[in-house]
């Protein structure tokens, strides 16, 4: 049985500590990783270590030969990026013990996202534990922890409230699309104008295999171009007006200063659909469609505010649960570093 | 065979389904997918095997279908109408329809065996003999009150619609209808339940002209007036749906109104002419082996 405590340590740089040029300093590019890690590796007392670079942190998880070789770690990485001691001492957080432990339960669960909760984390944690495996440089500690971690992230995500409803604008839409529609894929999406809501509505909808995508815009090169991204069509903006019947979920987001869809419009749009609703989604400023379409039976009109509103109403609730969650991860962290101290750690 | 077993088995499946409601809607939120939509399921199922197996004695006890005061046709519907979710379930799964339509068959079975004047012990009646006077009569009943359970479950799809709507009309993400399946599945779900109701009720109907052309006075004018308005309400509201001219908030809402005639027409169209006699209210309570 080991009674030695397990040299257990972190180094890291997260959203949290730095802004987005900072971090743009910090973070590997995929092509030196190889060579990051074998100077990691072969650094004086260093066991076993992990490295997690994803947009948002970069991070060193490891474990110490006797001694922790935290400071070896820093000393490297300033060496490796070319980064002050100073630079290093604002933007970089580190941890021993039992606190390494906790925040690789937060990282994973997402609960220490940019986006609370979000799921991509959980991927990415098991991404790089899976590159340290076939790099050989994980060993019995880190996948105990790691392996704990996503059990851990599980756990949040099924007990508690963190991953509730949408809060990327984007996927409110596709969110609101499936209430009305059920299916997102055979949805028809048609984007009028361009924007940064337009286009995350584009990349969501893509994202869920939804393949009739239509743009159209006064600029055409404009529509063609935001099309393009996601293989969708364009269409003609003088005529679209005339088409409108054949789309389910339609997002208008022009810079003009008229409305783009009159109530007649929609209304004439309707009588050739009657039972099939339209989902309408007015992000623009000044509003591109006339606010009484929303008399009309089985319209469902949204704006702007009424998308971020629910986003925000999402994200407020995840928010509540963040930190019941924290306590329940700080709980099992502290039953598995006991573990980790008292008892052997099973074969790798 | 006991009245009280009967009553006591129906209690339970009312209970069972309370539990089947609640555990539905609170495992909704759950991403154990499989924990959430079997667990309800099972308790539903064991639900509705008590309430047939509580039929089956009032039954026996009465000698055919047990059509023959307000407690038990409102057990059967109810009974069809969980019967159609299960058949439902296996054709299109609809999120959250099992936990509505145990909601409904837990609140419409309490409701039935409360009170004490619907369930009158019409067969204890001197020279009482069963309670339909051919097979015929007995199948239109029990076709024409399982098309009422059908009507029943078109109605709780009616009512997931309205409150899918109004969430979305007013523009909250809400707590229950972001787990509720899309409006247009729910309408799809109804148009299509509507069809199989009206094609049950017609059926009923063409067994029940059978025995309409028996003599003057074996059938109430009421009873054959109530059941063919019922019939032509359905069938209009079949047809003006399938042409697109009703849809939406407006079919639903028609949708529940007309269930809601349907069973306040029940007391018009009381199969069992000749076993008619008033109430006689009797304690749950008692024994009337």
């Amino acid at each position: 049985m080991s009674t030695e405590e397990p040299k257990l340590f972190l180094l890291g740089s997260s959203h949290r500590v730095a802004s987005l040029n900072e971090r743009e300093l910090i973070s590997l590019p995929a092509d030196r990783v190889d060579s990051f890690y074998q100077g990691l590796r072969a650094l004086p007392g260093m066991e076993e270590c992990l490295l997690l670079n994803t947009c948002n942190r970069t991070e060193i998880y490891g474990t110490g030969n006797g001694s922790s070789p935290l400071l070896e770690v820093r000393d490297y990485l300033s060496d490796f990026r070319q980064l002050e001691a100073d630079f290093l001492d604002r933007h970089f957080y580190q941890h021993e013990g039992e606190a390494v432990v906790r925040h690789a339960f937060e990282v994973a669960s997402g609960i220490d996202s940019q986006m609370v909760g979000e799921t991509e984390i959980l991927g990415q944690v098991k991404e790089a534990y899976e590159d340290a495996l076939r790099r050989k440089s994980a060993g019995k500690m880190l996948n105990r922890m790691f392996q704990k971690s996503f059990q851990a992230a599980k756990w949040a995500r099924t007990h508690t409230g963190i991953s509730r409803g949408q809060v990327n604008l984007g996927n409110v839409i596709c969110e609101l699309t499936r209430r009305i529609f059920g299916d997102v894929s055979s949805s028809r999406l048609l984007i009028v104008g361009s924007g940064e809501v337009a286009e995350l509505a584009m990349v969501a909808f893509h994202s869920r295999d939804c393949r009739e995508i239509t743009v159209t815009g006064r600029t055409f090169e404009n529509a063609r171009y935001l099309a393009e991204k996601v293989s969708g069509s364009t269409l003609d903006f003088e005529s679209f007006r005339k088409s409108l019947h054949l789309f389910d979920v339609v997002v208008t987001s022009t810079a003009g200063n008229d409305p783009v869809l009159s109530r007649e419009t929609i209304r004439s749009a309707l009588s050739k659909r009657p039972a099939r609703p339209l989902f309408l989604i007015d992000v623009a400023v000044p509003r591109d469609i006339d606010e009484s379409v929303s008399e009309l039976e089985n319209v469902y009109l949204y704006n702007m505010d009424d998308v971020s509103a629910i986003a925000n109403e999402n994200l407020k609730s995840r928010m509540a649960e963040v930190d019941r969650c924290r306590g329940a991860l700080a709980h099992r962290a502290i039953r598995l570093w006991e573990q980790m101290i008292n008892q052997p750690s099973p074969p790798s | 065979m006991d009245w009280n077993e009967s009553r006591d088995l129906l209690w339970l499946a009312a209970i069972l389904y309370g539990i089947g409601l609640v555990s539905g809607i609170s495992l909704v939120s759950k991403n154990n997918k499989l924990v959430s939509s079997l667990l309800p399921l099972g308790i539903i199922i064991a639900g509705f095997v008590a309430q047939t197996q509580g039929l089956a004695i009032r039954g026996e006890l009465v000698k055919g279908c047990p059509l023959g005061n307000g407690m038990e046709r409102i057990q059967f519907i109810l009974w069809s109408l969980v019967v159609g979710y299960l058949i439902i379930r296996v054709l299109f799964r609809l999120n959250l329809l099992g936990s509505f339509a145990a909601g409904a068959a837990c609140i419409g079975g309490a409701i039935s065996l409360s009170i004490p004047s619907l369930d009158f012990a019409y067969w204890k009646k001197d020279g009482y003999d069963g309670i339909f006077p051919n097979h015929w009569v007995e199948l239109h009943a029990s076709v024409a009150i399982f098309s009422y359970g059908i009507f029943g479950l078109l109605a709780t799809v009616s009512v997931m619609y309205l409150i899918q709507q109004k969430a979305l009309l007013a523009k909250r993400p809400g707590s229950l209808a972001p787990f509720l399946p899309s409006i247009q599945q729910l309408e799809t779900a109804g148009s299509r339940l509507l069809l199989i109701g009206s094609v049950f009720l017609t059926c009923s109907i063409v067994v029940g002209s059978l025995d309409w052309t028996r003599p003057t006075g074996s059938v109430s004018y009421a009873k054959v007036v109530a059941t063919i308005a019922l019939w032509l309400a359905y069938c209009s509201l079949w047809y003006l749906h399938f042409r697109q001219k009703l849809f939406g908030q407006k079919f639903a809402k028609i949708c529940i109104i007309l269930f809601a005639v349907a069973i306040l027409s029940l007391g018009v169209v009381r199969s069992a002419v000749t076993n008619d006699s008033p109430p006689t209210p009797q304690s749950p309570s008692s024994d009337v082996n």
